[in-house]
C-alpha cells in the first residue's frame, strides 16, 4: 500500500470510482480509493437499478439528465466491451390521489423547463403502458421515455477499469479508521492497512459518509437508513417500464433477465447502518404488489436484501468541501439516488477538486443549502 | 418405469387419471406427482435452460433446483416434481422463462 497520495477517495462505490476516473481523465496522478468491502459493494450494488429524470426540484433534474446523457454512451466513453446493460423503457410514475397528481404536474413543468421529455399520463394511458396494473389505485400518472435502468455492477466496473488504466489505485478491503487533522487541514489517512499521508480527502461513503466526516471533526447533515429490495423468479417479459408510486409506496421494475426488483420505505427503519432483511418488508411488499399489480403477485420471491440510503433534510446530494477542515470533500447525501447521479458525480467533483471551470454548475448542492430552513427545496419525488 | 415390487415398501397407487403433455395423452395414477407420471411414460426432457437453451431433466425431485418447471393448465413455472397429478391436467414443456397469465 502507498503511504503518500494527492488525493484519497473514501468509498468504491460508483460515487468513488466516477470521481477517481475523473480526477485522472483531467490528469491528477497518485490516486487511491479506499473501499471497506469490494468494489461496488455497498450500496451501489444494492441499488434498484434505475435511472429517471423525473424529479420535483430543479437540480435533481439537472443532475439525473446529465447522468442519463452520460450513461447512453458509457460504455464507449469507458471502452467498456461487456457494455452496461441500459435500457430506456421509460417510468411510468403513478399518482394515488388528486394532490399527488398535481404535484406531478408541477414537477413535470419543472422537469420540461430542464429538457426533460416526461409527460402527464391519464389513467387509460397509463393502463395502456401497463396493462397488469390496477388503475382503480391511482387517479393519474406522468412517463419519461428516457428513463430505464442499468447494470450497476457493470457501471462501476467500467469506472474502475478506466480509472485503473490511468494509474488510479483501489484497495478493497480496507477500512478507514481515523483521520488526521493539522492545524485545520488534512494530513493523511488511517486505514486498517496502514497509514497514508495526504492533503485530500473525498468523502463518497454513501451510509457511512458522517461518520467518516465526524472523524476529521465536520458535522454533514446525512442520516442513513436502510431501504429493502426483493426479487422474484425471472418471466417472460411483461413490464417494460419501472412502475413507480410514492403514496402507494412502491417501485418495481422487471429487470432484463426477467425477474422483477422492488422496494418500498419504511419510516421505522432501522438507521444502525444493518443491511438486514426483515419478513416485515416482505409483508408489506407483498400485500401492496397483491392489490395494485395482481398478476404479479403469483410470482416467488427468490430473495430478499437492503441497502443504505444516505438522506440530507431536502433529499438533494451534497456537492461542497467541508468547513471545519481544509482538504475534505463531499460527495455524499445522495438519498437512494447515487447511482443515478454517478455520471455526474464524478465531474462535478473533479472540477471542484481541481479547480476547473465547472462544467455544469453545482453550487447549489453546496451545505449552505441547508443553512436557512425556510428556504429549503425540498425533493418531493422519493421513495 | 414404476416400481412394482419393494422389499420394504408397499404402493398403493390411486385411480388411473388422465393427463395430457405437450397435447399427447398419458397416464398416470391418483397420488403421485406429475413428474412420477411424466418419468413412468419415459419422458425425460422436461424444457430447456432460459439462457444457454440446453435441454433439462429431471433432478432434484424435492422442489428444490427448478429443472423439472412446466406449464400446468396454463400457469406457468410450476415445481411438476412436488405437484400432485390431476385428472384431465395439461402439461407443457417450457422453452423460455415461463409466460405469466
Amino acid at each position: 500500500m502507498k503511504n503518500r497520495a494527492d488525493y484519497v477517495i473514501i468509498g468504491g462505490g460508483v460515487s468513488g470510482c466516477s470521481i477517481a476516473y475523473n480526477l485522472a481523465k483531467n490528469g491528477a496522478k497518485n490516486i487511491v480509493v479506499i473501499e471497506k468491502k469490494y468494489i461496488c459493494g455497498g450500496s451501489t450494488g444494492a441499488c434498484g437499478a434505475g435511472v429517471r429524470m423525473q424529479w420535483g426540484t430543479e437540480m435533481n433534474c439537472k443532475l439525473s439528465k446529465f447522468s442519463i446523457d452520460y450513461y447512453e454512451n458509457a460504455a464507449q466513453a469507458l471502452d467498456y466491451a461487456d457494455g452496461i446493460e441500459f435500457k430506456q423503457k421509460g417510468y411510468l410514475l403513478i399518482a394515488a390521489t388528486n394532490s399527488e397528481f398535481d404535484q406531478f404536474k408541477k414537477n413535470v413543468v419543472v422537469q420540461k423547463a430542464c429538457g426533460i421529455p416526461s409527460r402527464i399520463v391519464s389513467k387509460e394511458e397509463a393502463k395502456e403502458l401497463a396493462p397488469h396494473l390496477n388503475t382503480d389505485m391511482i387517479v393519474g400518472g406522468a412517463f419519461c421515455e428516457k428513463d430505464g435502468f442499468l447494470n450497476p455492477f457493470k457501471t462501476t466496473d467500467a469506472f474502475y477499469r478506466a480509472a485503473k488504466r490511468l494509474g488510479v489505485e483501489f484497495y478493497p478491503y480496507t477500512q478507514v479508521t481515523g483521520i488526521t487533522v493539522e492545524n485545520g487541514r488534512i494530513k493523511g489517512v488511517d486505514t486498517t492497512q496502514g497509514y497514508i499521508e495526504c492533503p485530500v480527502v473525498v468523502n463518497c461513503a454513501g451510509g457511512f459518509s458522517a461518520d467518516i466526516a465526524k472523524m476529521a471533526g465536520v458535522t454533514i447533515p446525512v442520516k442513513r437508513e436502510r431501504h429493502q429490495i426483493l426479487v422474484t423468479e425471472p418471466v417472460t417479459p411483461v413490464q417494460p417500464a419501472m412502475i413507480m408510486g410514492f403514496k402507494l409506496n412502491i417501485y418495481i421494475q422487471q429487470s432484463l433477465h426477467g425477474s422483477f426488483i422492488m422496494g418500498r420505505n419504511n419510516l421505522n427503519e432501522a438507521t444502525d447502518g444493518r443491511v438486514t432483511s426483515t419478513w416485515q418488508f416482505l409483508d408489506e411488499m407483498s400485500k401492496t404488489v397483491d392489490t395494485l399489480l395482481p398478476l404479479i403477485s403469483k410470482l416467488r420471491v427468490i430473495r430478499q436484501w437492503a441497502g443504505l440510503y444516505a438522506m440530507t433534510p431536502n433529499r438533494q446530494p451534497i456537492y461542497d468541501k467541508a468547513q471545519e477542515v481544509e482538504g475534505m470533500y463531499l460527495a455524499c447525501g445522495f438519498s437512494g439516488h447515487g447511482f443515478m447521479f454517478g455520471p455526474v458525480t464524478g465531474v462535478a467533483m473533479a472540477d471542484m477538486i481541481l479547480g476547473l471551470t465547472p462544467t455544469i454548475d453545482v453550487a447549489p448542492l453546496g451545505l449552505s443549502q441547508f443553512s436557512d430552513k425556510s428556504t429549503l427545496v425540498i425533493e418531493p419525488a422519493v421513495v | 418405469m414404476r416400481i412394482e415390487e419393494h422389499p420394504i415398501l408397499t404402493f398403493e397407487r390411486g385411480k388411473e387419471l388422465t393427463f395430457y403433455l405437450d397435447g399427447e395423452e398419458m397416464k398416470g395414477y391418483e397420488g403421485e406427482t406429475i413428474q412420477a407420471a411424466i418419468h413412468a411414460n419415459k419422458v425425460k426432457l422436461l424444457g430447456y435452460s432460459s439462457e444457454l437453451k440446453r435441454p433439462r431433466g429431471f433432478y432434484c425431485a424435492i422442489g428444490n433446483c427448478s429443472s423439472c418447471m412446466m406449464t400446468v393448465d396454463g400457469v406457468a413455472n410450476v415445481k411438476t416434481c412436488t405437484t400432485l397429478l390431476k385428472e384431465g391436467m395439461r402439461v407443457e414443456t417450457q422453452k423460455d422463462k415461463g409466460v405469466l397469465r
